[in-house]
């Protein structure tokens, strides 16, 4: 018989409580691990538009609610473009148009024909668009097939019925999913004459890609710089604000899923006041009642925390379902989240069981044995 | 009060201890002076409210007192550092009832009593198995305690006192709730600790016939040993 095995056994002689305590842990941890999840899938979606273009970094306007609203005009780019170091400065203007019900958030990029090849594009079928053509359109390689729709097809998007000239690849499904626009075209449609959303760089050799960002950061106070997606919070002040959200909500559930836990501990540890008792008066030390009742409030956390995740699971394949959410939500389970869960569920194990075992281990024997 | 026995070193030897409860209403204890031998089997008596069961836990370390000195074996329980150590080693316990813990086995509430003694893991459901076989419990060893009668269990409560070999058994009422044939079963236990292992006893009780087993009886009158 050992410390666990002990613990096992009173929290099988106990069936309903245990039950409770780890359903309330599972449900702590289902309701952190599916926001954690289902934010980071929502940041990685919006960050996704930073990889398409093969850069060593990205150049964005500061402070924006949503990148996609991010703005820079004509003289922006060129400072860009002559910033000591840029190899190449390619300016894009990103939008995101509901194609129909299965493509409620279709990705379409303004780029000039000229810079395709720099922005890693390749036109694998027909031709690129003409410059300044006002209704031809070219479709990533995954669109096209998703859509079912060949060169020389017509596809209605941004404002007019457009002809299918090319199919292009970029090499990452993110832009292999939606549409390239002529620059102008899209900029006219959307009001926005000589504005781009993003600017893609590449560094030229022999320079530092850390330090050309820093000059241009300190040269353009208006203009950030954004290499991995963790830096994306830097233009994208709706990801901060939901990591926040994300970063709130899990304290709530921990500290929630924390007074659950130790009021039921508290109950039943009460009534296990003579069984402590007991095991001091026959030579246990305080530590060891401690490290007993934790113990199997750990059990519970763990048994809890597994059905959590699993829940978590079952929960977002449910919402992601749903019509409203189909092809917005894309829950990303990554280590991270199933991480931020079982810290919750074993937060709140500790947190909830610490004070009433050591309430119940500091009772002196006497006192403890004389409890009805 | 009877002259201590002609021992070098006494087993247990109190001087003038009291104890107060209820913010000094009540006297349990009040200035007891005792002395009992090593491998002496000594009975405590004396009316209910006279203070008996308060005596055994000052002497098991289970509480302090508010006055006077306290000695068992080398220990001084007044400045005892870690009371935890010395109830696991240098006493075994036997209370009249609830004893024993009912989820688990007859074997596994001996067991228990050794996790954090110096016994290694590997060897203590043995030991236990052993002891159960010393009180003659041998078969019943993966029985509850709800599956036991009265005078089982407190064999059982017994053994585990014994499981990390104490010098010294306290018991409190350990047959008061029991019928005359386990009452002698559970007072030869003693008496055979005593003559093979040199264990000092104990034995608190409020029943003449059970104290006439001991070696000694102490009587106890308001929070005192009265002379006998
Ligand atoms: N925790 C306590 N708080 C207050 N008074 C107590 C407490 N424990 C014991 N007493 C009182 O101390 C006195 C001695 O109690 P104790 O239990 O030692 O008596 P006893 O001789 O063992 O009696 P019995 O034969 O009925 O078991 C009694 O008057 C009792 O009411
Ligand atoms: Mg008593």
């Amino acid at each position: 018989m050992t410390l666990f095995t002990l613990a096992v056994g009173n929290l099988r002689a106990k069936k309903a409580r245990s039950a409770g305590i780890a359903f309330a842990v599972a449900l702590a941890v289902m309701t952190v691990v599916t926001l954690s999840v289902v934010s980071s899938g929502l940041e990685q979606a919006a960050a996704a538009v930073l990889t398409i273009g093969k850069a060593d970094f990205t150049v964005a306007q500061k402070g924006v609610s949503d990148i996609i609203y991010s703005s820079l005009d004509d003289r922006q780019v060129a400072a860009v473009q002559e910033s000591p170091g840029v190899e190449s400065a390619v300016g894009v203007l990103v939008e995101t148009e509901r194609i129909d019900a299965a493509n409620p958030l279709f990705i379409e990029i303004g780029i000039q024909p000229g810079d395709l090849s720099a922005f890693g594009v390749s036109v694998i079928a027909g031709r690129a668009y003409g410059a300044d053509a006002a209704d031809e359109v070219m479709l990533g390689w995954q669109a096209a097939r998703d859509l079912g729709l060949h060169v020389g097809d017509r596809f209605r998007a941004n404002g007019t019925t457009n002809t299918v000239v090319g199919i292009y690849s970029t090499g990452i499904s993110y832009g292999d999913l939606g549409a390239m626009f002529p620059l102008p075209a899209i900029q006219a449609y959307n009001r926005v004459p000589g504005s781009v959303t993003l600017v893609f760089v590449k560094v030229a050799s022999g320079y530092s890609v850390v330090k050309v960002q820093a000059a241009l950061e300190s040269a353009h106070p208006e203009l950030t710089t954004i290499r991995t997606a963790s830096e994306f919070g830097r233009a994208d002040r709706n990801i901060v604000f939901l990591r926040a959200a994300v970063t709130g909500s899990t304290i709530l559930a921990l500290l929630i899923g924390a007074i659950i836990v130790g009021n039921t501990m508290l109950l039943s540890l009460f009534e296990r006041t003579r069984e402590f008792g007991l095991l001091r008066a026959i030579g246990w030390s305080r530590g060891r009642v401690v490290t007993l009742v934790v113990s199997e409030s750990l059990l519970l956390a763990v048994l809890g925390s597994s059905l959590g995740v699993a829940l978590s699971y079952l929960v977002t394949f449910a919402l992601e379902s749903l019509p409203q959410l189909h092809g917005v939500l894309h829950a990303s389970f990554s280590e991270g989240a199933l991480l931020r869960g079982l810290v919750v569920g074993m937060g709140m194990a500790v947190l909830g069981s610490l004070y009433p075992a050591i309430r119940a281990a500091s009772l002196t024997p006497v006192k403890a044995l004389s409890h009805e | 009060m009877n002259e201590p026995p002609a021992h070098p070193t006494p087993m247990i030897e109190t001087h003038d201890v009291v104890k107060v409860y209820a913010d000094g209403k009540v006297r349990a204890l009040d200035g007891v002076d005792l002395t009992v031998g090593p491998g002496e089997f000594v009975a405590v008596t004396g009316p209910s409210g006279c203070g008996k069961s308060t005596l055994l836990g000052l002497l098991a370390a289970l509480d302090t007192p508010d006055s006077g000195t306290i000695r068992v074996g080398s220990h001084d329980l007044v400045r005892l550092q870690d009371s935890d150590r010395f109830r696991r080693q240098a006493v075994g316990l036997v209370f009249q009832l609830h004893n024993l813990l009912p989820r688990l086995t007859v074997l596994e509430n001996v067991e228990i009593a050794m996790m954090g003694s110096d016994r290694p893991r590997g060897d203590r459901a043995g030991h236990a198995a052993r002891l159960l076989e010393g009180v003659g419990l041998g078969a019943m060893a993966d029985r509850r305690p709800p599956q036991l009668s009265g005078g089982e269990r407190q064999r059982v409560a017994v053994a585990r006192a014994l499981a990390n070999d104490p010098p010294l058994l306290l018991a409190d009422e350990p047959t008061g709730s029991l019928d005359s044939r386990s009452v002698a079963t559970v007072l030869a236990l003693f008496e055979g600790l005593r003559a093979d292992r040199g264990v000092t006893v104990v034995l608190v009780t409020h029943d003449g016939d059970v104290a006439a087993a001991a070696d000694r009886i102490i009587p106890m009158l308001d929070g005192r040993v009265v002379g006998a």
